[in-house]
């Protein structure tokens, strides 16, 4: 049972797995086996987690790639094939939240609209149409995508993120529709609030800020890692077209703190 | 093989309930597996011992204790003689669930009243029964076994349907409730399963056929997800139900 866990002699694509939450994620599927080629625009984290997981004795590569410019998926496809000859798994990780994005709806530019909608959104649809040709010739293959909790509910002045990851959410349904019959799956991942720079969970740094999460505690980018072997092993086979929150509870309750409702008695 | 990282339930104690399925064995079996000593309750007509049998290859104790569901009094007494004989107990599988296919308007009201009881009220009553035990431990998993049917419809099953809708808002809302008392409760909802080992490929069901996935499921597809909710490793993952369905849901 837990041997279809391993990742032995697959090869993992993600994008965006520099930094955060994809850095463990990279990390924890080299510990299962994997090789991985890590794709991102800043060349520097993403050598650097290569690095890592070559010192782990998989082999890795870290392709600088804009992943909203199709040439540039192009090509990294085209290198991933000669070098590794296959691709098993995708993980569609790479988003961003841009510091100007938080403003009234007016004030945010056509330029922001797109850029924000193209990385958190156009991404995992450029990657997956590169990609699932090939996966369905070769007889199957995983595809993971990242959303967010911000991907089930709004978030105030937060419209590309929000837009985008529902959109992730949507996309995941049609690709586990689609693909299914060519043996692709398609799931995603619905992180909570899981801050890169709180290290320790337990320090009153993580509770202060886990205060509205129902277990009292932000989340830590390491608590990816089985999760993320989980989805793109034999294990998970079976799944398609399913979200898997990480959140401490957050979607269990909705958005708003529900941790004091009054006792009250039942009388009828 | 070495239990992959995150996947271990060494020394863990775990208590499922059985039905009449056949499915409790692969689920039991799969916790002995990642290292956990198991005890089943159910009762005598339930698959406990076929399910003993399955799980006890692996090396741990197994133990079964015969069990009405829908008694409080059964319960609890079952429950303490395993913290009695475990020392106590970390990880609760509700799995026992009845299922019937009839017309809304001929459902009798003792047909309602057994389903709701097998279904939903032993789930009640086998979460504040071990809820004690991980209440004074502050630490617990409990994992609710649920169906697609919680979030969809279907003909026949209007009760049924009921039943697990209420088990997917029990899952979410205890979890917020005992979530800071070290306490996670999740779910994993069943698409179709068959314990059959694989569709007839000459004649494909409608069903098979419509499955994104173009076969049945079988309780072996929802193994890794269970030691994954009964281990420490998914501290941060609390009230959600997964669905591993072939893509059912993703359809409808």
């Amino acid at each position: 049972m837990l041997e279809k866990l391993t990742l032995l002699n697959k090869t993992v694509v993600i994008t965006g797995g520099g930094t955060g939450l994809g850095r463990e994620m990279c990390l924890a599927m080299a510990r299962a086996g994997a090789d991985l080629v890590i794709a991102a625009r800043r060349l520097e984290p993403i050598e650097e987690v290569s690095n890592l997981v070559r010192g782990l004795g998989r082999k890795s590569l870290a392709i600088s790639t804009d992943a909203t410019n199709t040439s540039d998926i192009k090509a990294l496809f085209d290198t991933v094939l000669t070098e590794f000859g296959k691709v098993d798994v995708l993980f569609n990780n790479a988003g961003i939240v841009r510091e100007d994005s938080a403003k009234p709806i007016w004030e945010i530019s056509d330029e922001s609209w797109k850029i924000g909608i193209d990385v958190n959104l156009s991404t995992a649809f450029y990657c997956s149409r590169e990609i699932s040709k090939h996966m369905a010739d070769n007889g199957g293959g995983k595809i993971v995508n990242v959303s967010s909790g911000f991907g089930f509910r709004g978030g105030r002045d937060n419209y590309m993120y929000a837009a985008g990851k529902g959109g992730i959410v949507n996309l995941t349904r049609a690709m586990a529709t689609s693909l299914g019959r060519y043996g692709i799956t398609t799931n995603c991942i619905v992180p909570g609030f899981i801050p890169t720079e709180v290290t320790d969970p337990n320090s009153e740094r993580a509770k202060q800020r886990g205060r509205f999460i129902p277990i009292g505690r932000v989340g830590q980018p390491s608590e990816m890692g089985p999760l993320a072997v989980y989805l793109a092993s034999s294990a998970s086979d079976y799944m398609n077209g399913e979200f898997f929150a990480i959140d401490g509870g957050g979607l269990a309750g909705g958005i708003a703190p529900t941790l004091h409702a009054p006792e009250i008695p039942l009388e009828i | 093989m070495d239990t992959p990282e995150g996947w271990d339930l060494t020394g863990k104690k775990a208590v499922i309930s059985a039905d009449r399925r056949g499915w409790t064995g692969f689920f039991a079996a799969a916790l002995t597996e990642a290292g956990a000593d198991v005890a089943i309750i159910g009762s005598e007509s339930s698959d406990m011992e076929d399910a003993k049998n399955k799980a006890s290859s692996n090396g741990r104790k197994v133990i079964t204790k015969t069990t009405d569901l829908m008694s409080k009094e059964s319960i609890d007494q079952s429950i303490q003689n395993i913290v009695n004989d475990f020392g106590t107990i970390d990880i609760l599988v509700n799995n026992a669930k009845a299922d019937f296919g009839k017309r809304f308007e001929q459902v009798s009201e003792s047909e309602f009243d057994t389903l709701i009881d097998f279904n939903l009220k032993s789930m009640f009553l086998t979460c504040q029964s071990v809820g004690h035990t991980m209440l004074k431990n502050k630490k617990g998993h409990i994992v609710n076994m649920t169906s697609d049917l919680a979030v969809r419809g279907l003909w026949n099953s209007v009760i049924p349907c009921a039943s697990e809708g209420a088990i997917h808002q029990l899952t979410s809302s205890l979890a917020l409730e005992w979530g800071r008392d070290g306490i996670r409760v999740n779910g994993i909802g069943a698409g179709w399963l068959t314990t059959q080992n694989k569709s007839d490929a000459a004649e494909p069901d409608l069903l098979d056929r419509y499955l994104p996935s173009k076969r049945k499921g079988h309780p072996n597809d929802l193994t890794q997800m269970l030691v994954y909710l009964s281990s420490d490793s998914c501290d941060f993952v609390n009230g959600q139900t997964i669905f591993i369905d072939g893509g059912a849901l993703a359809h409808a």
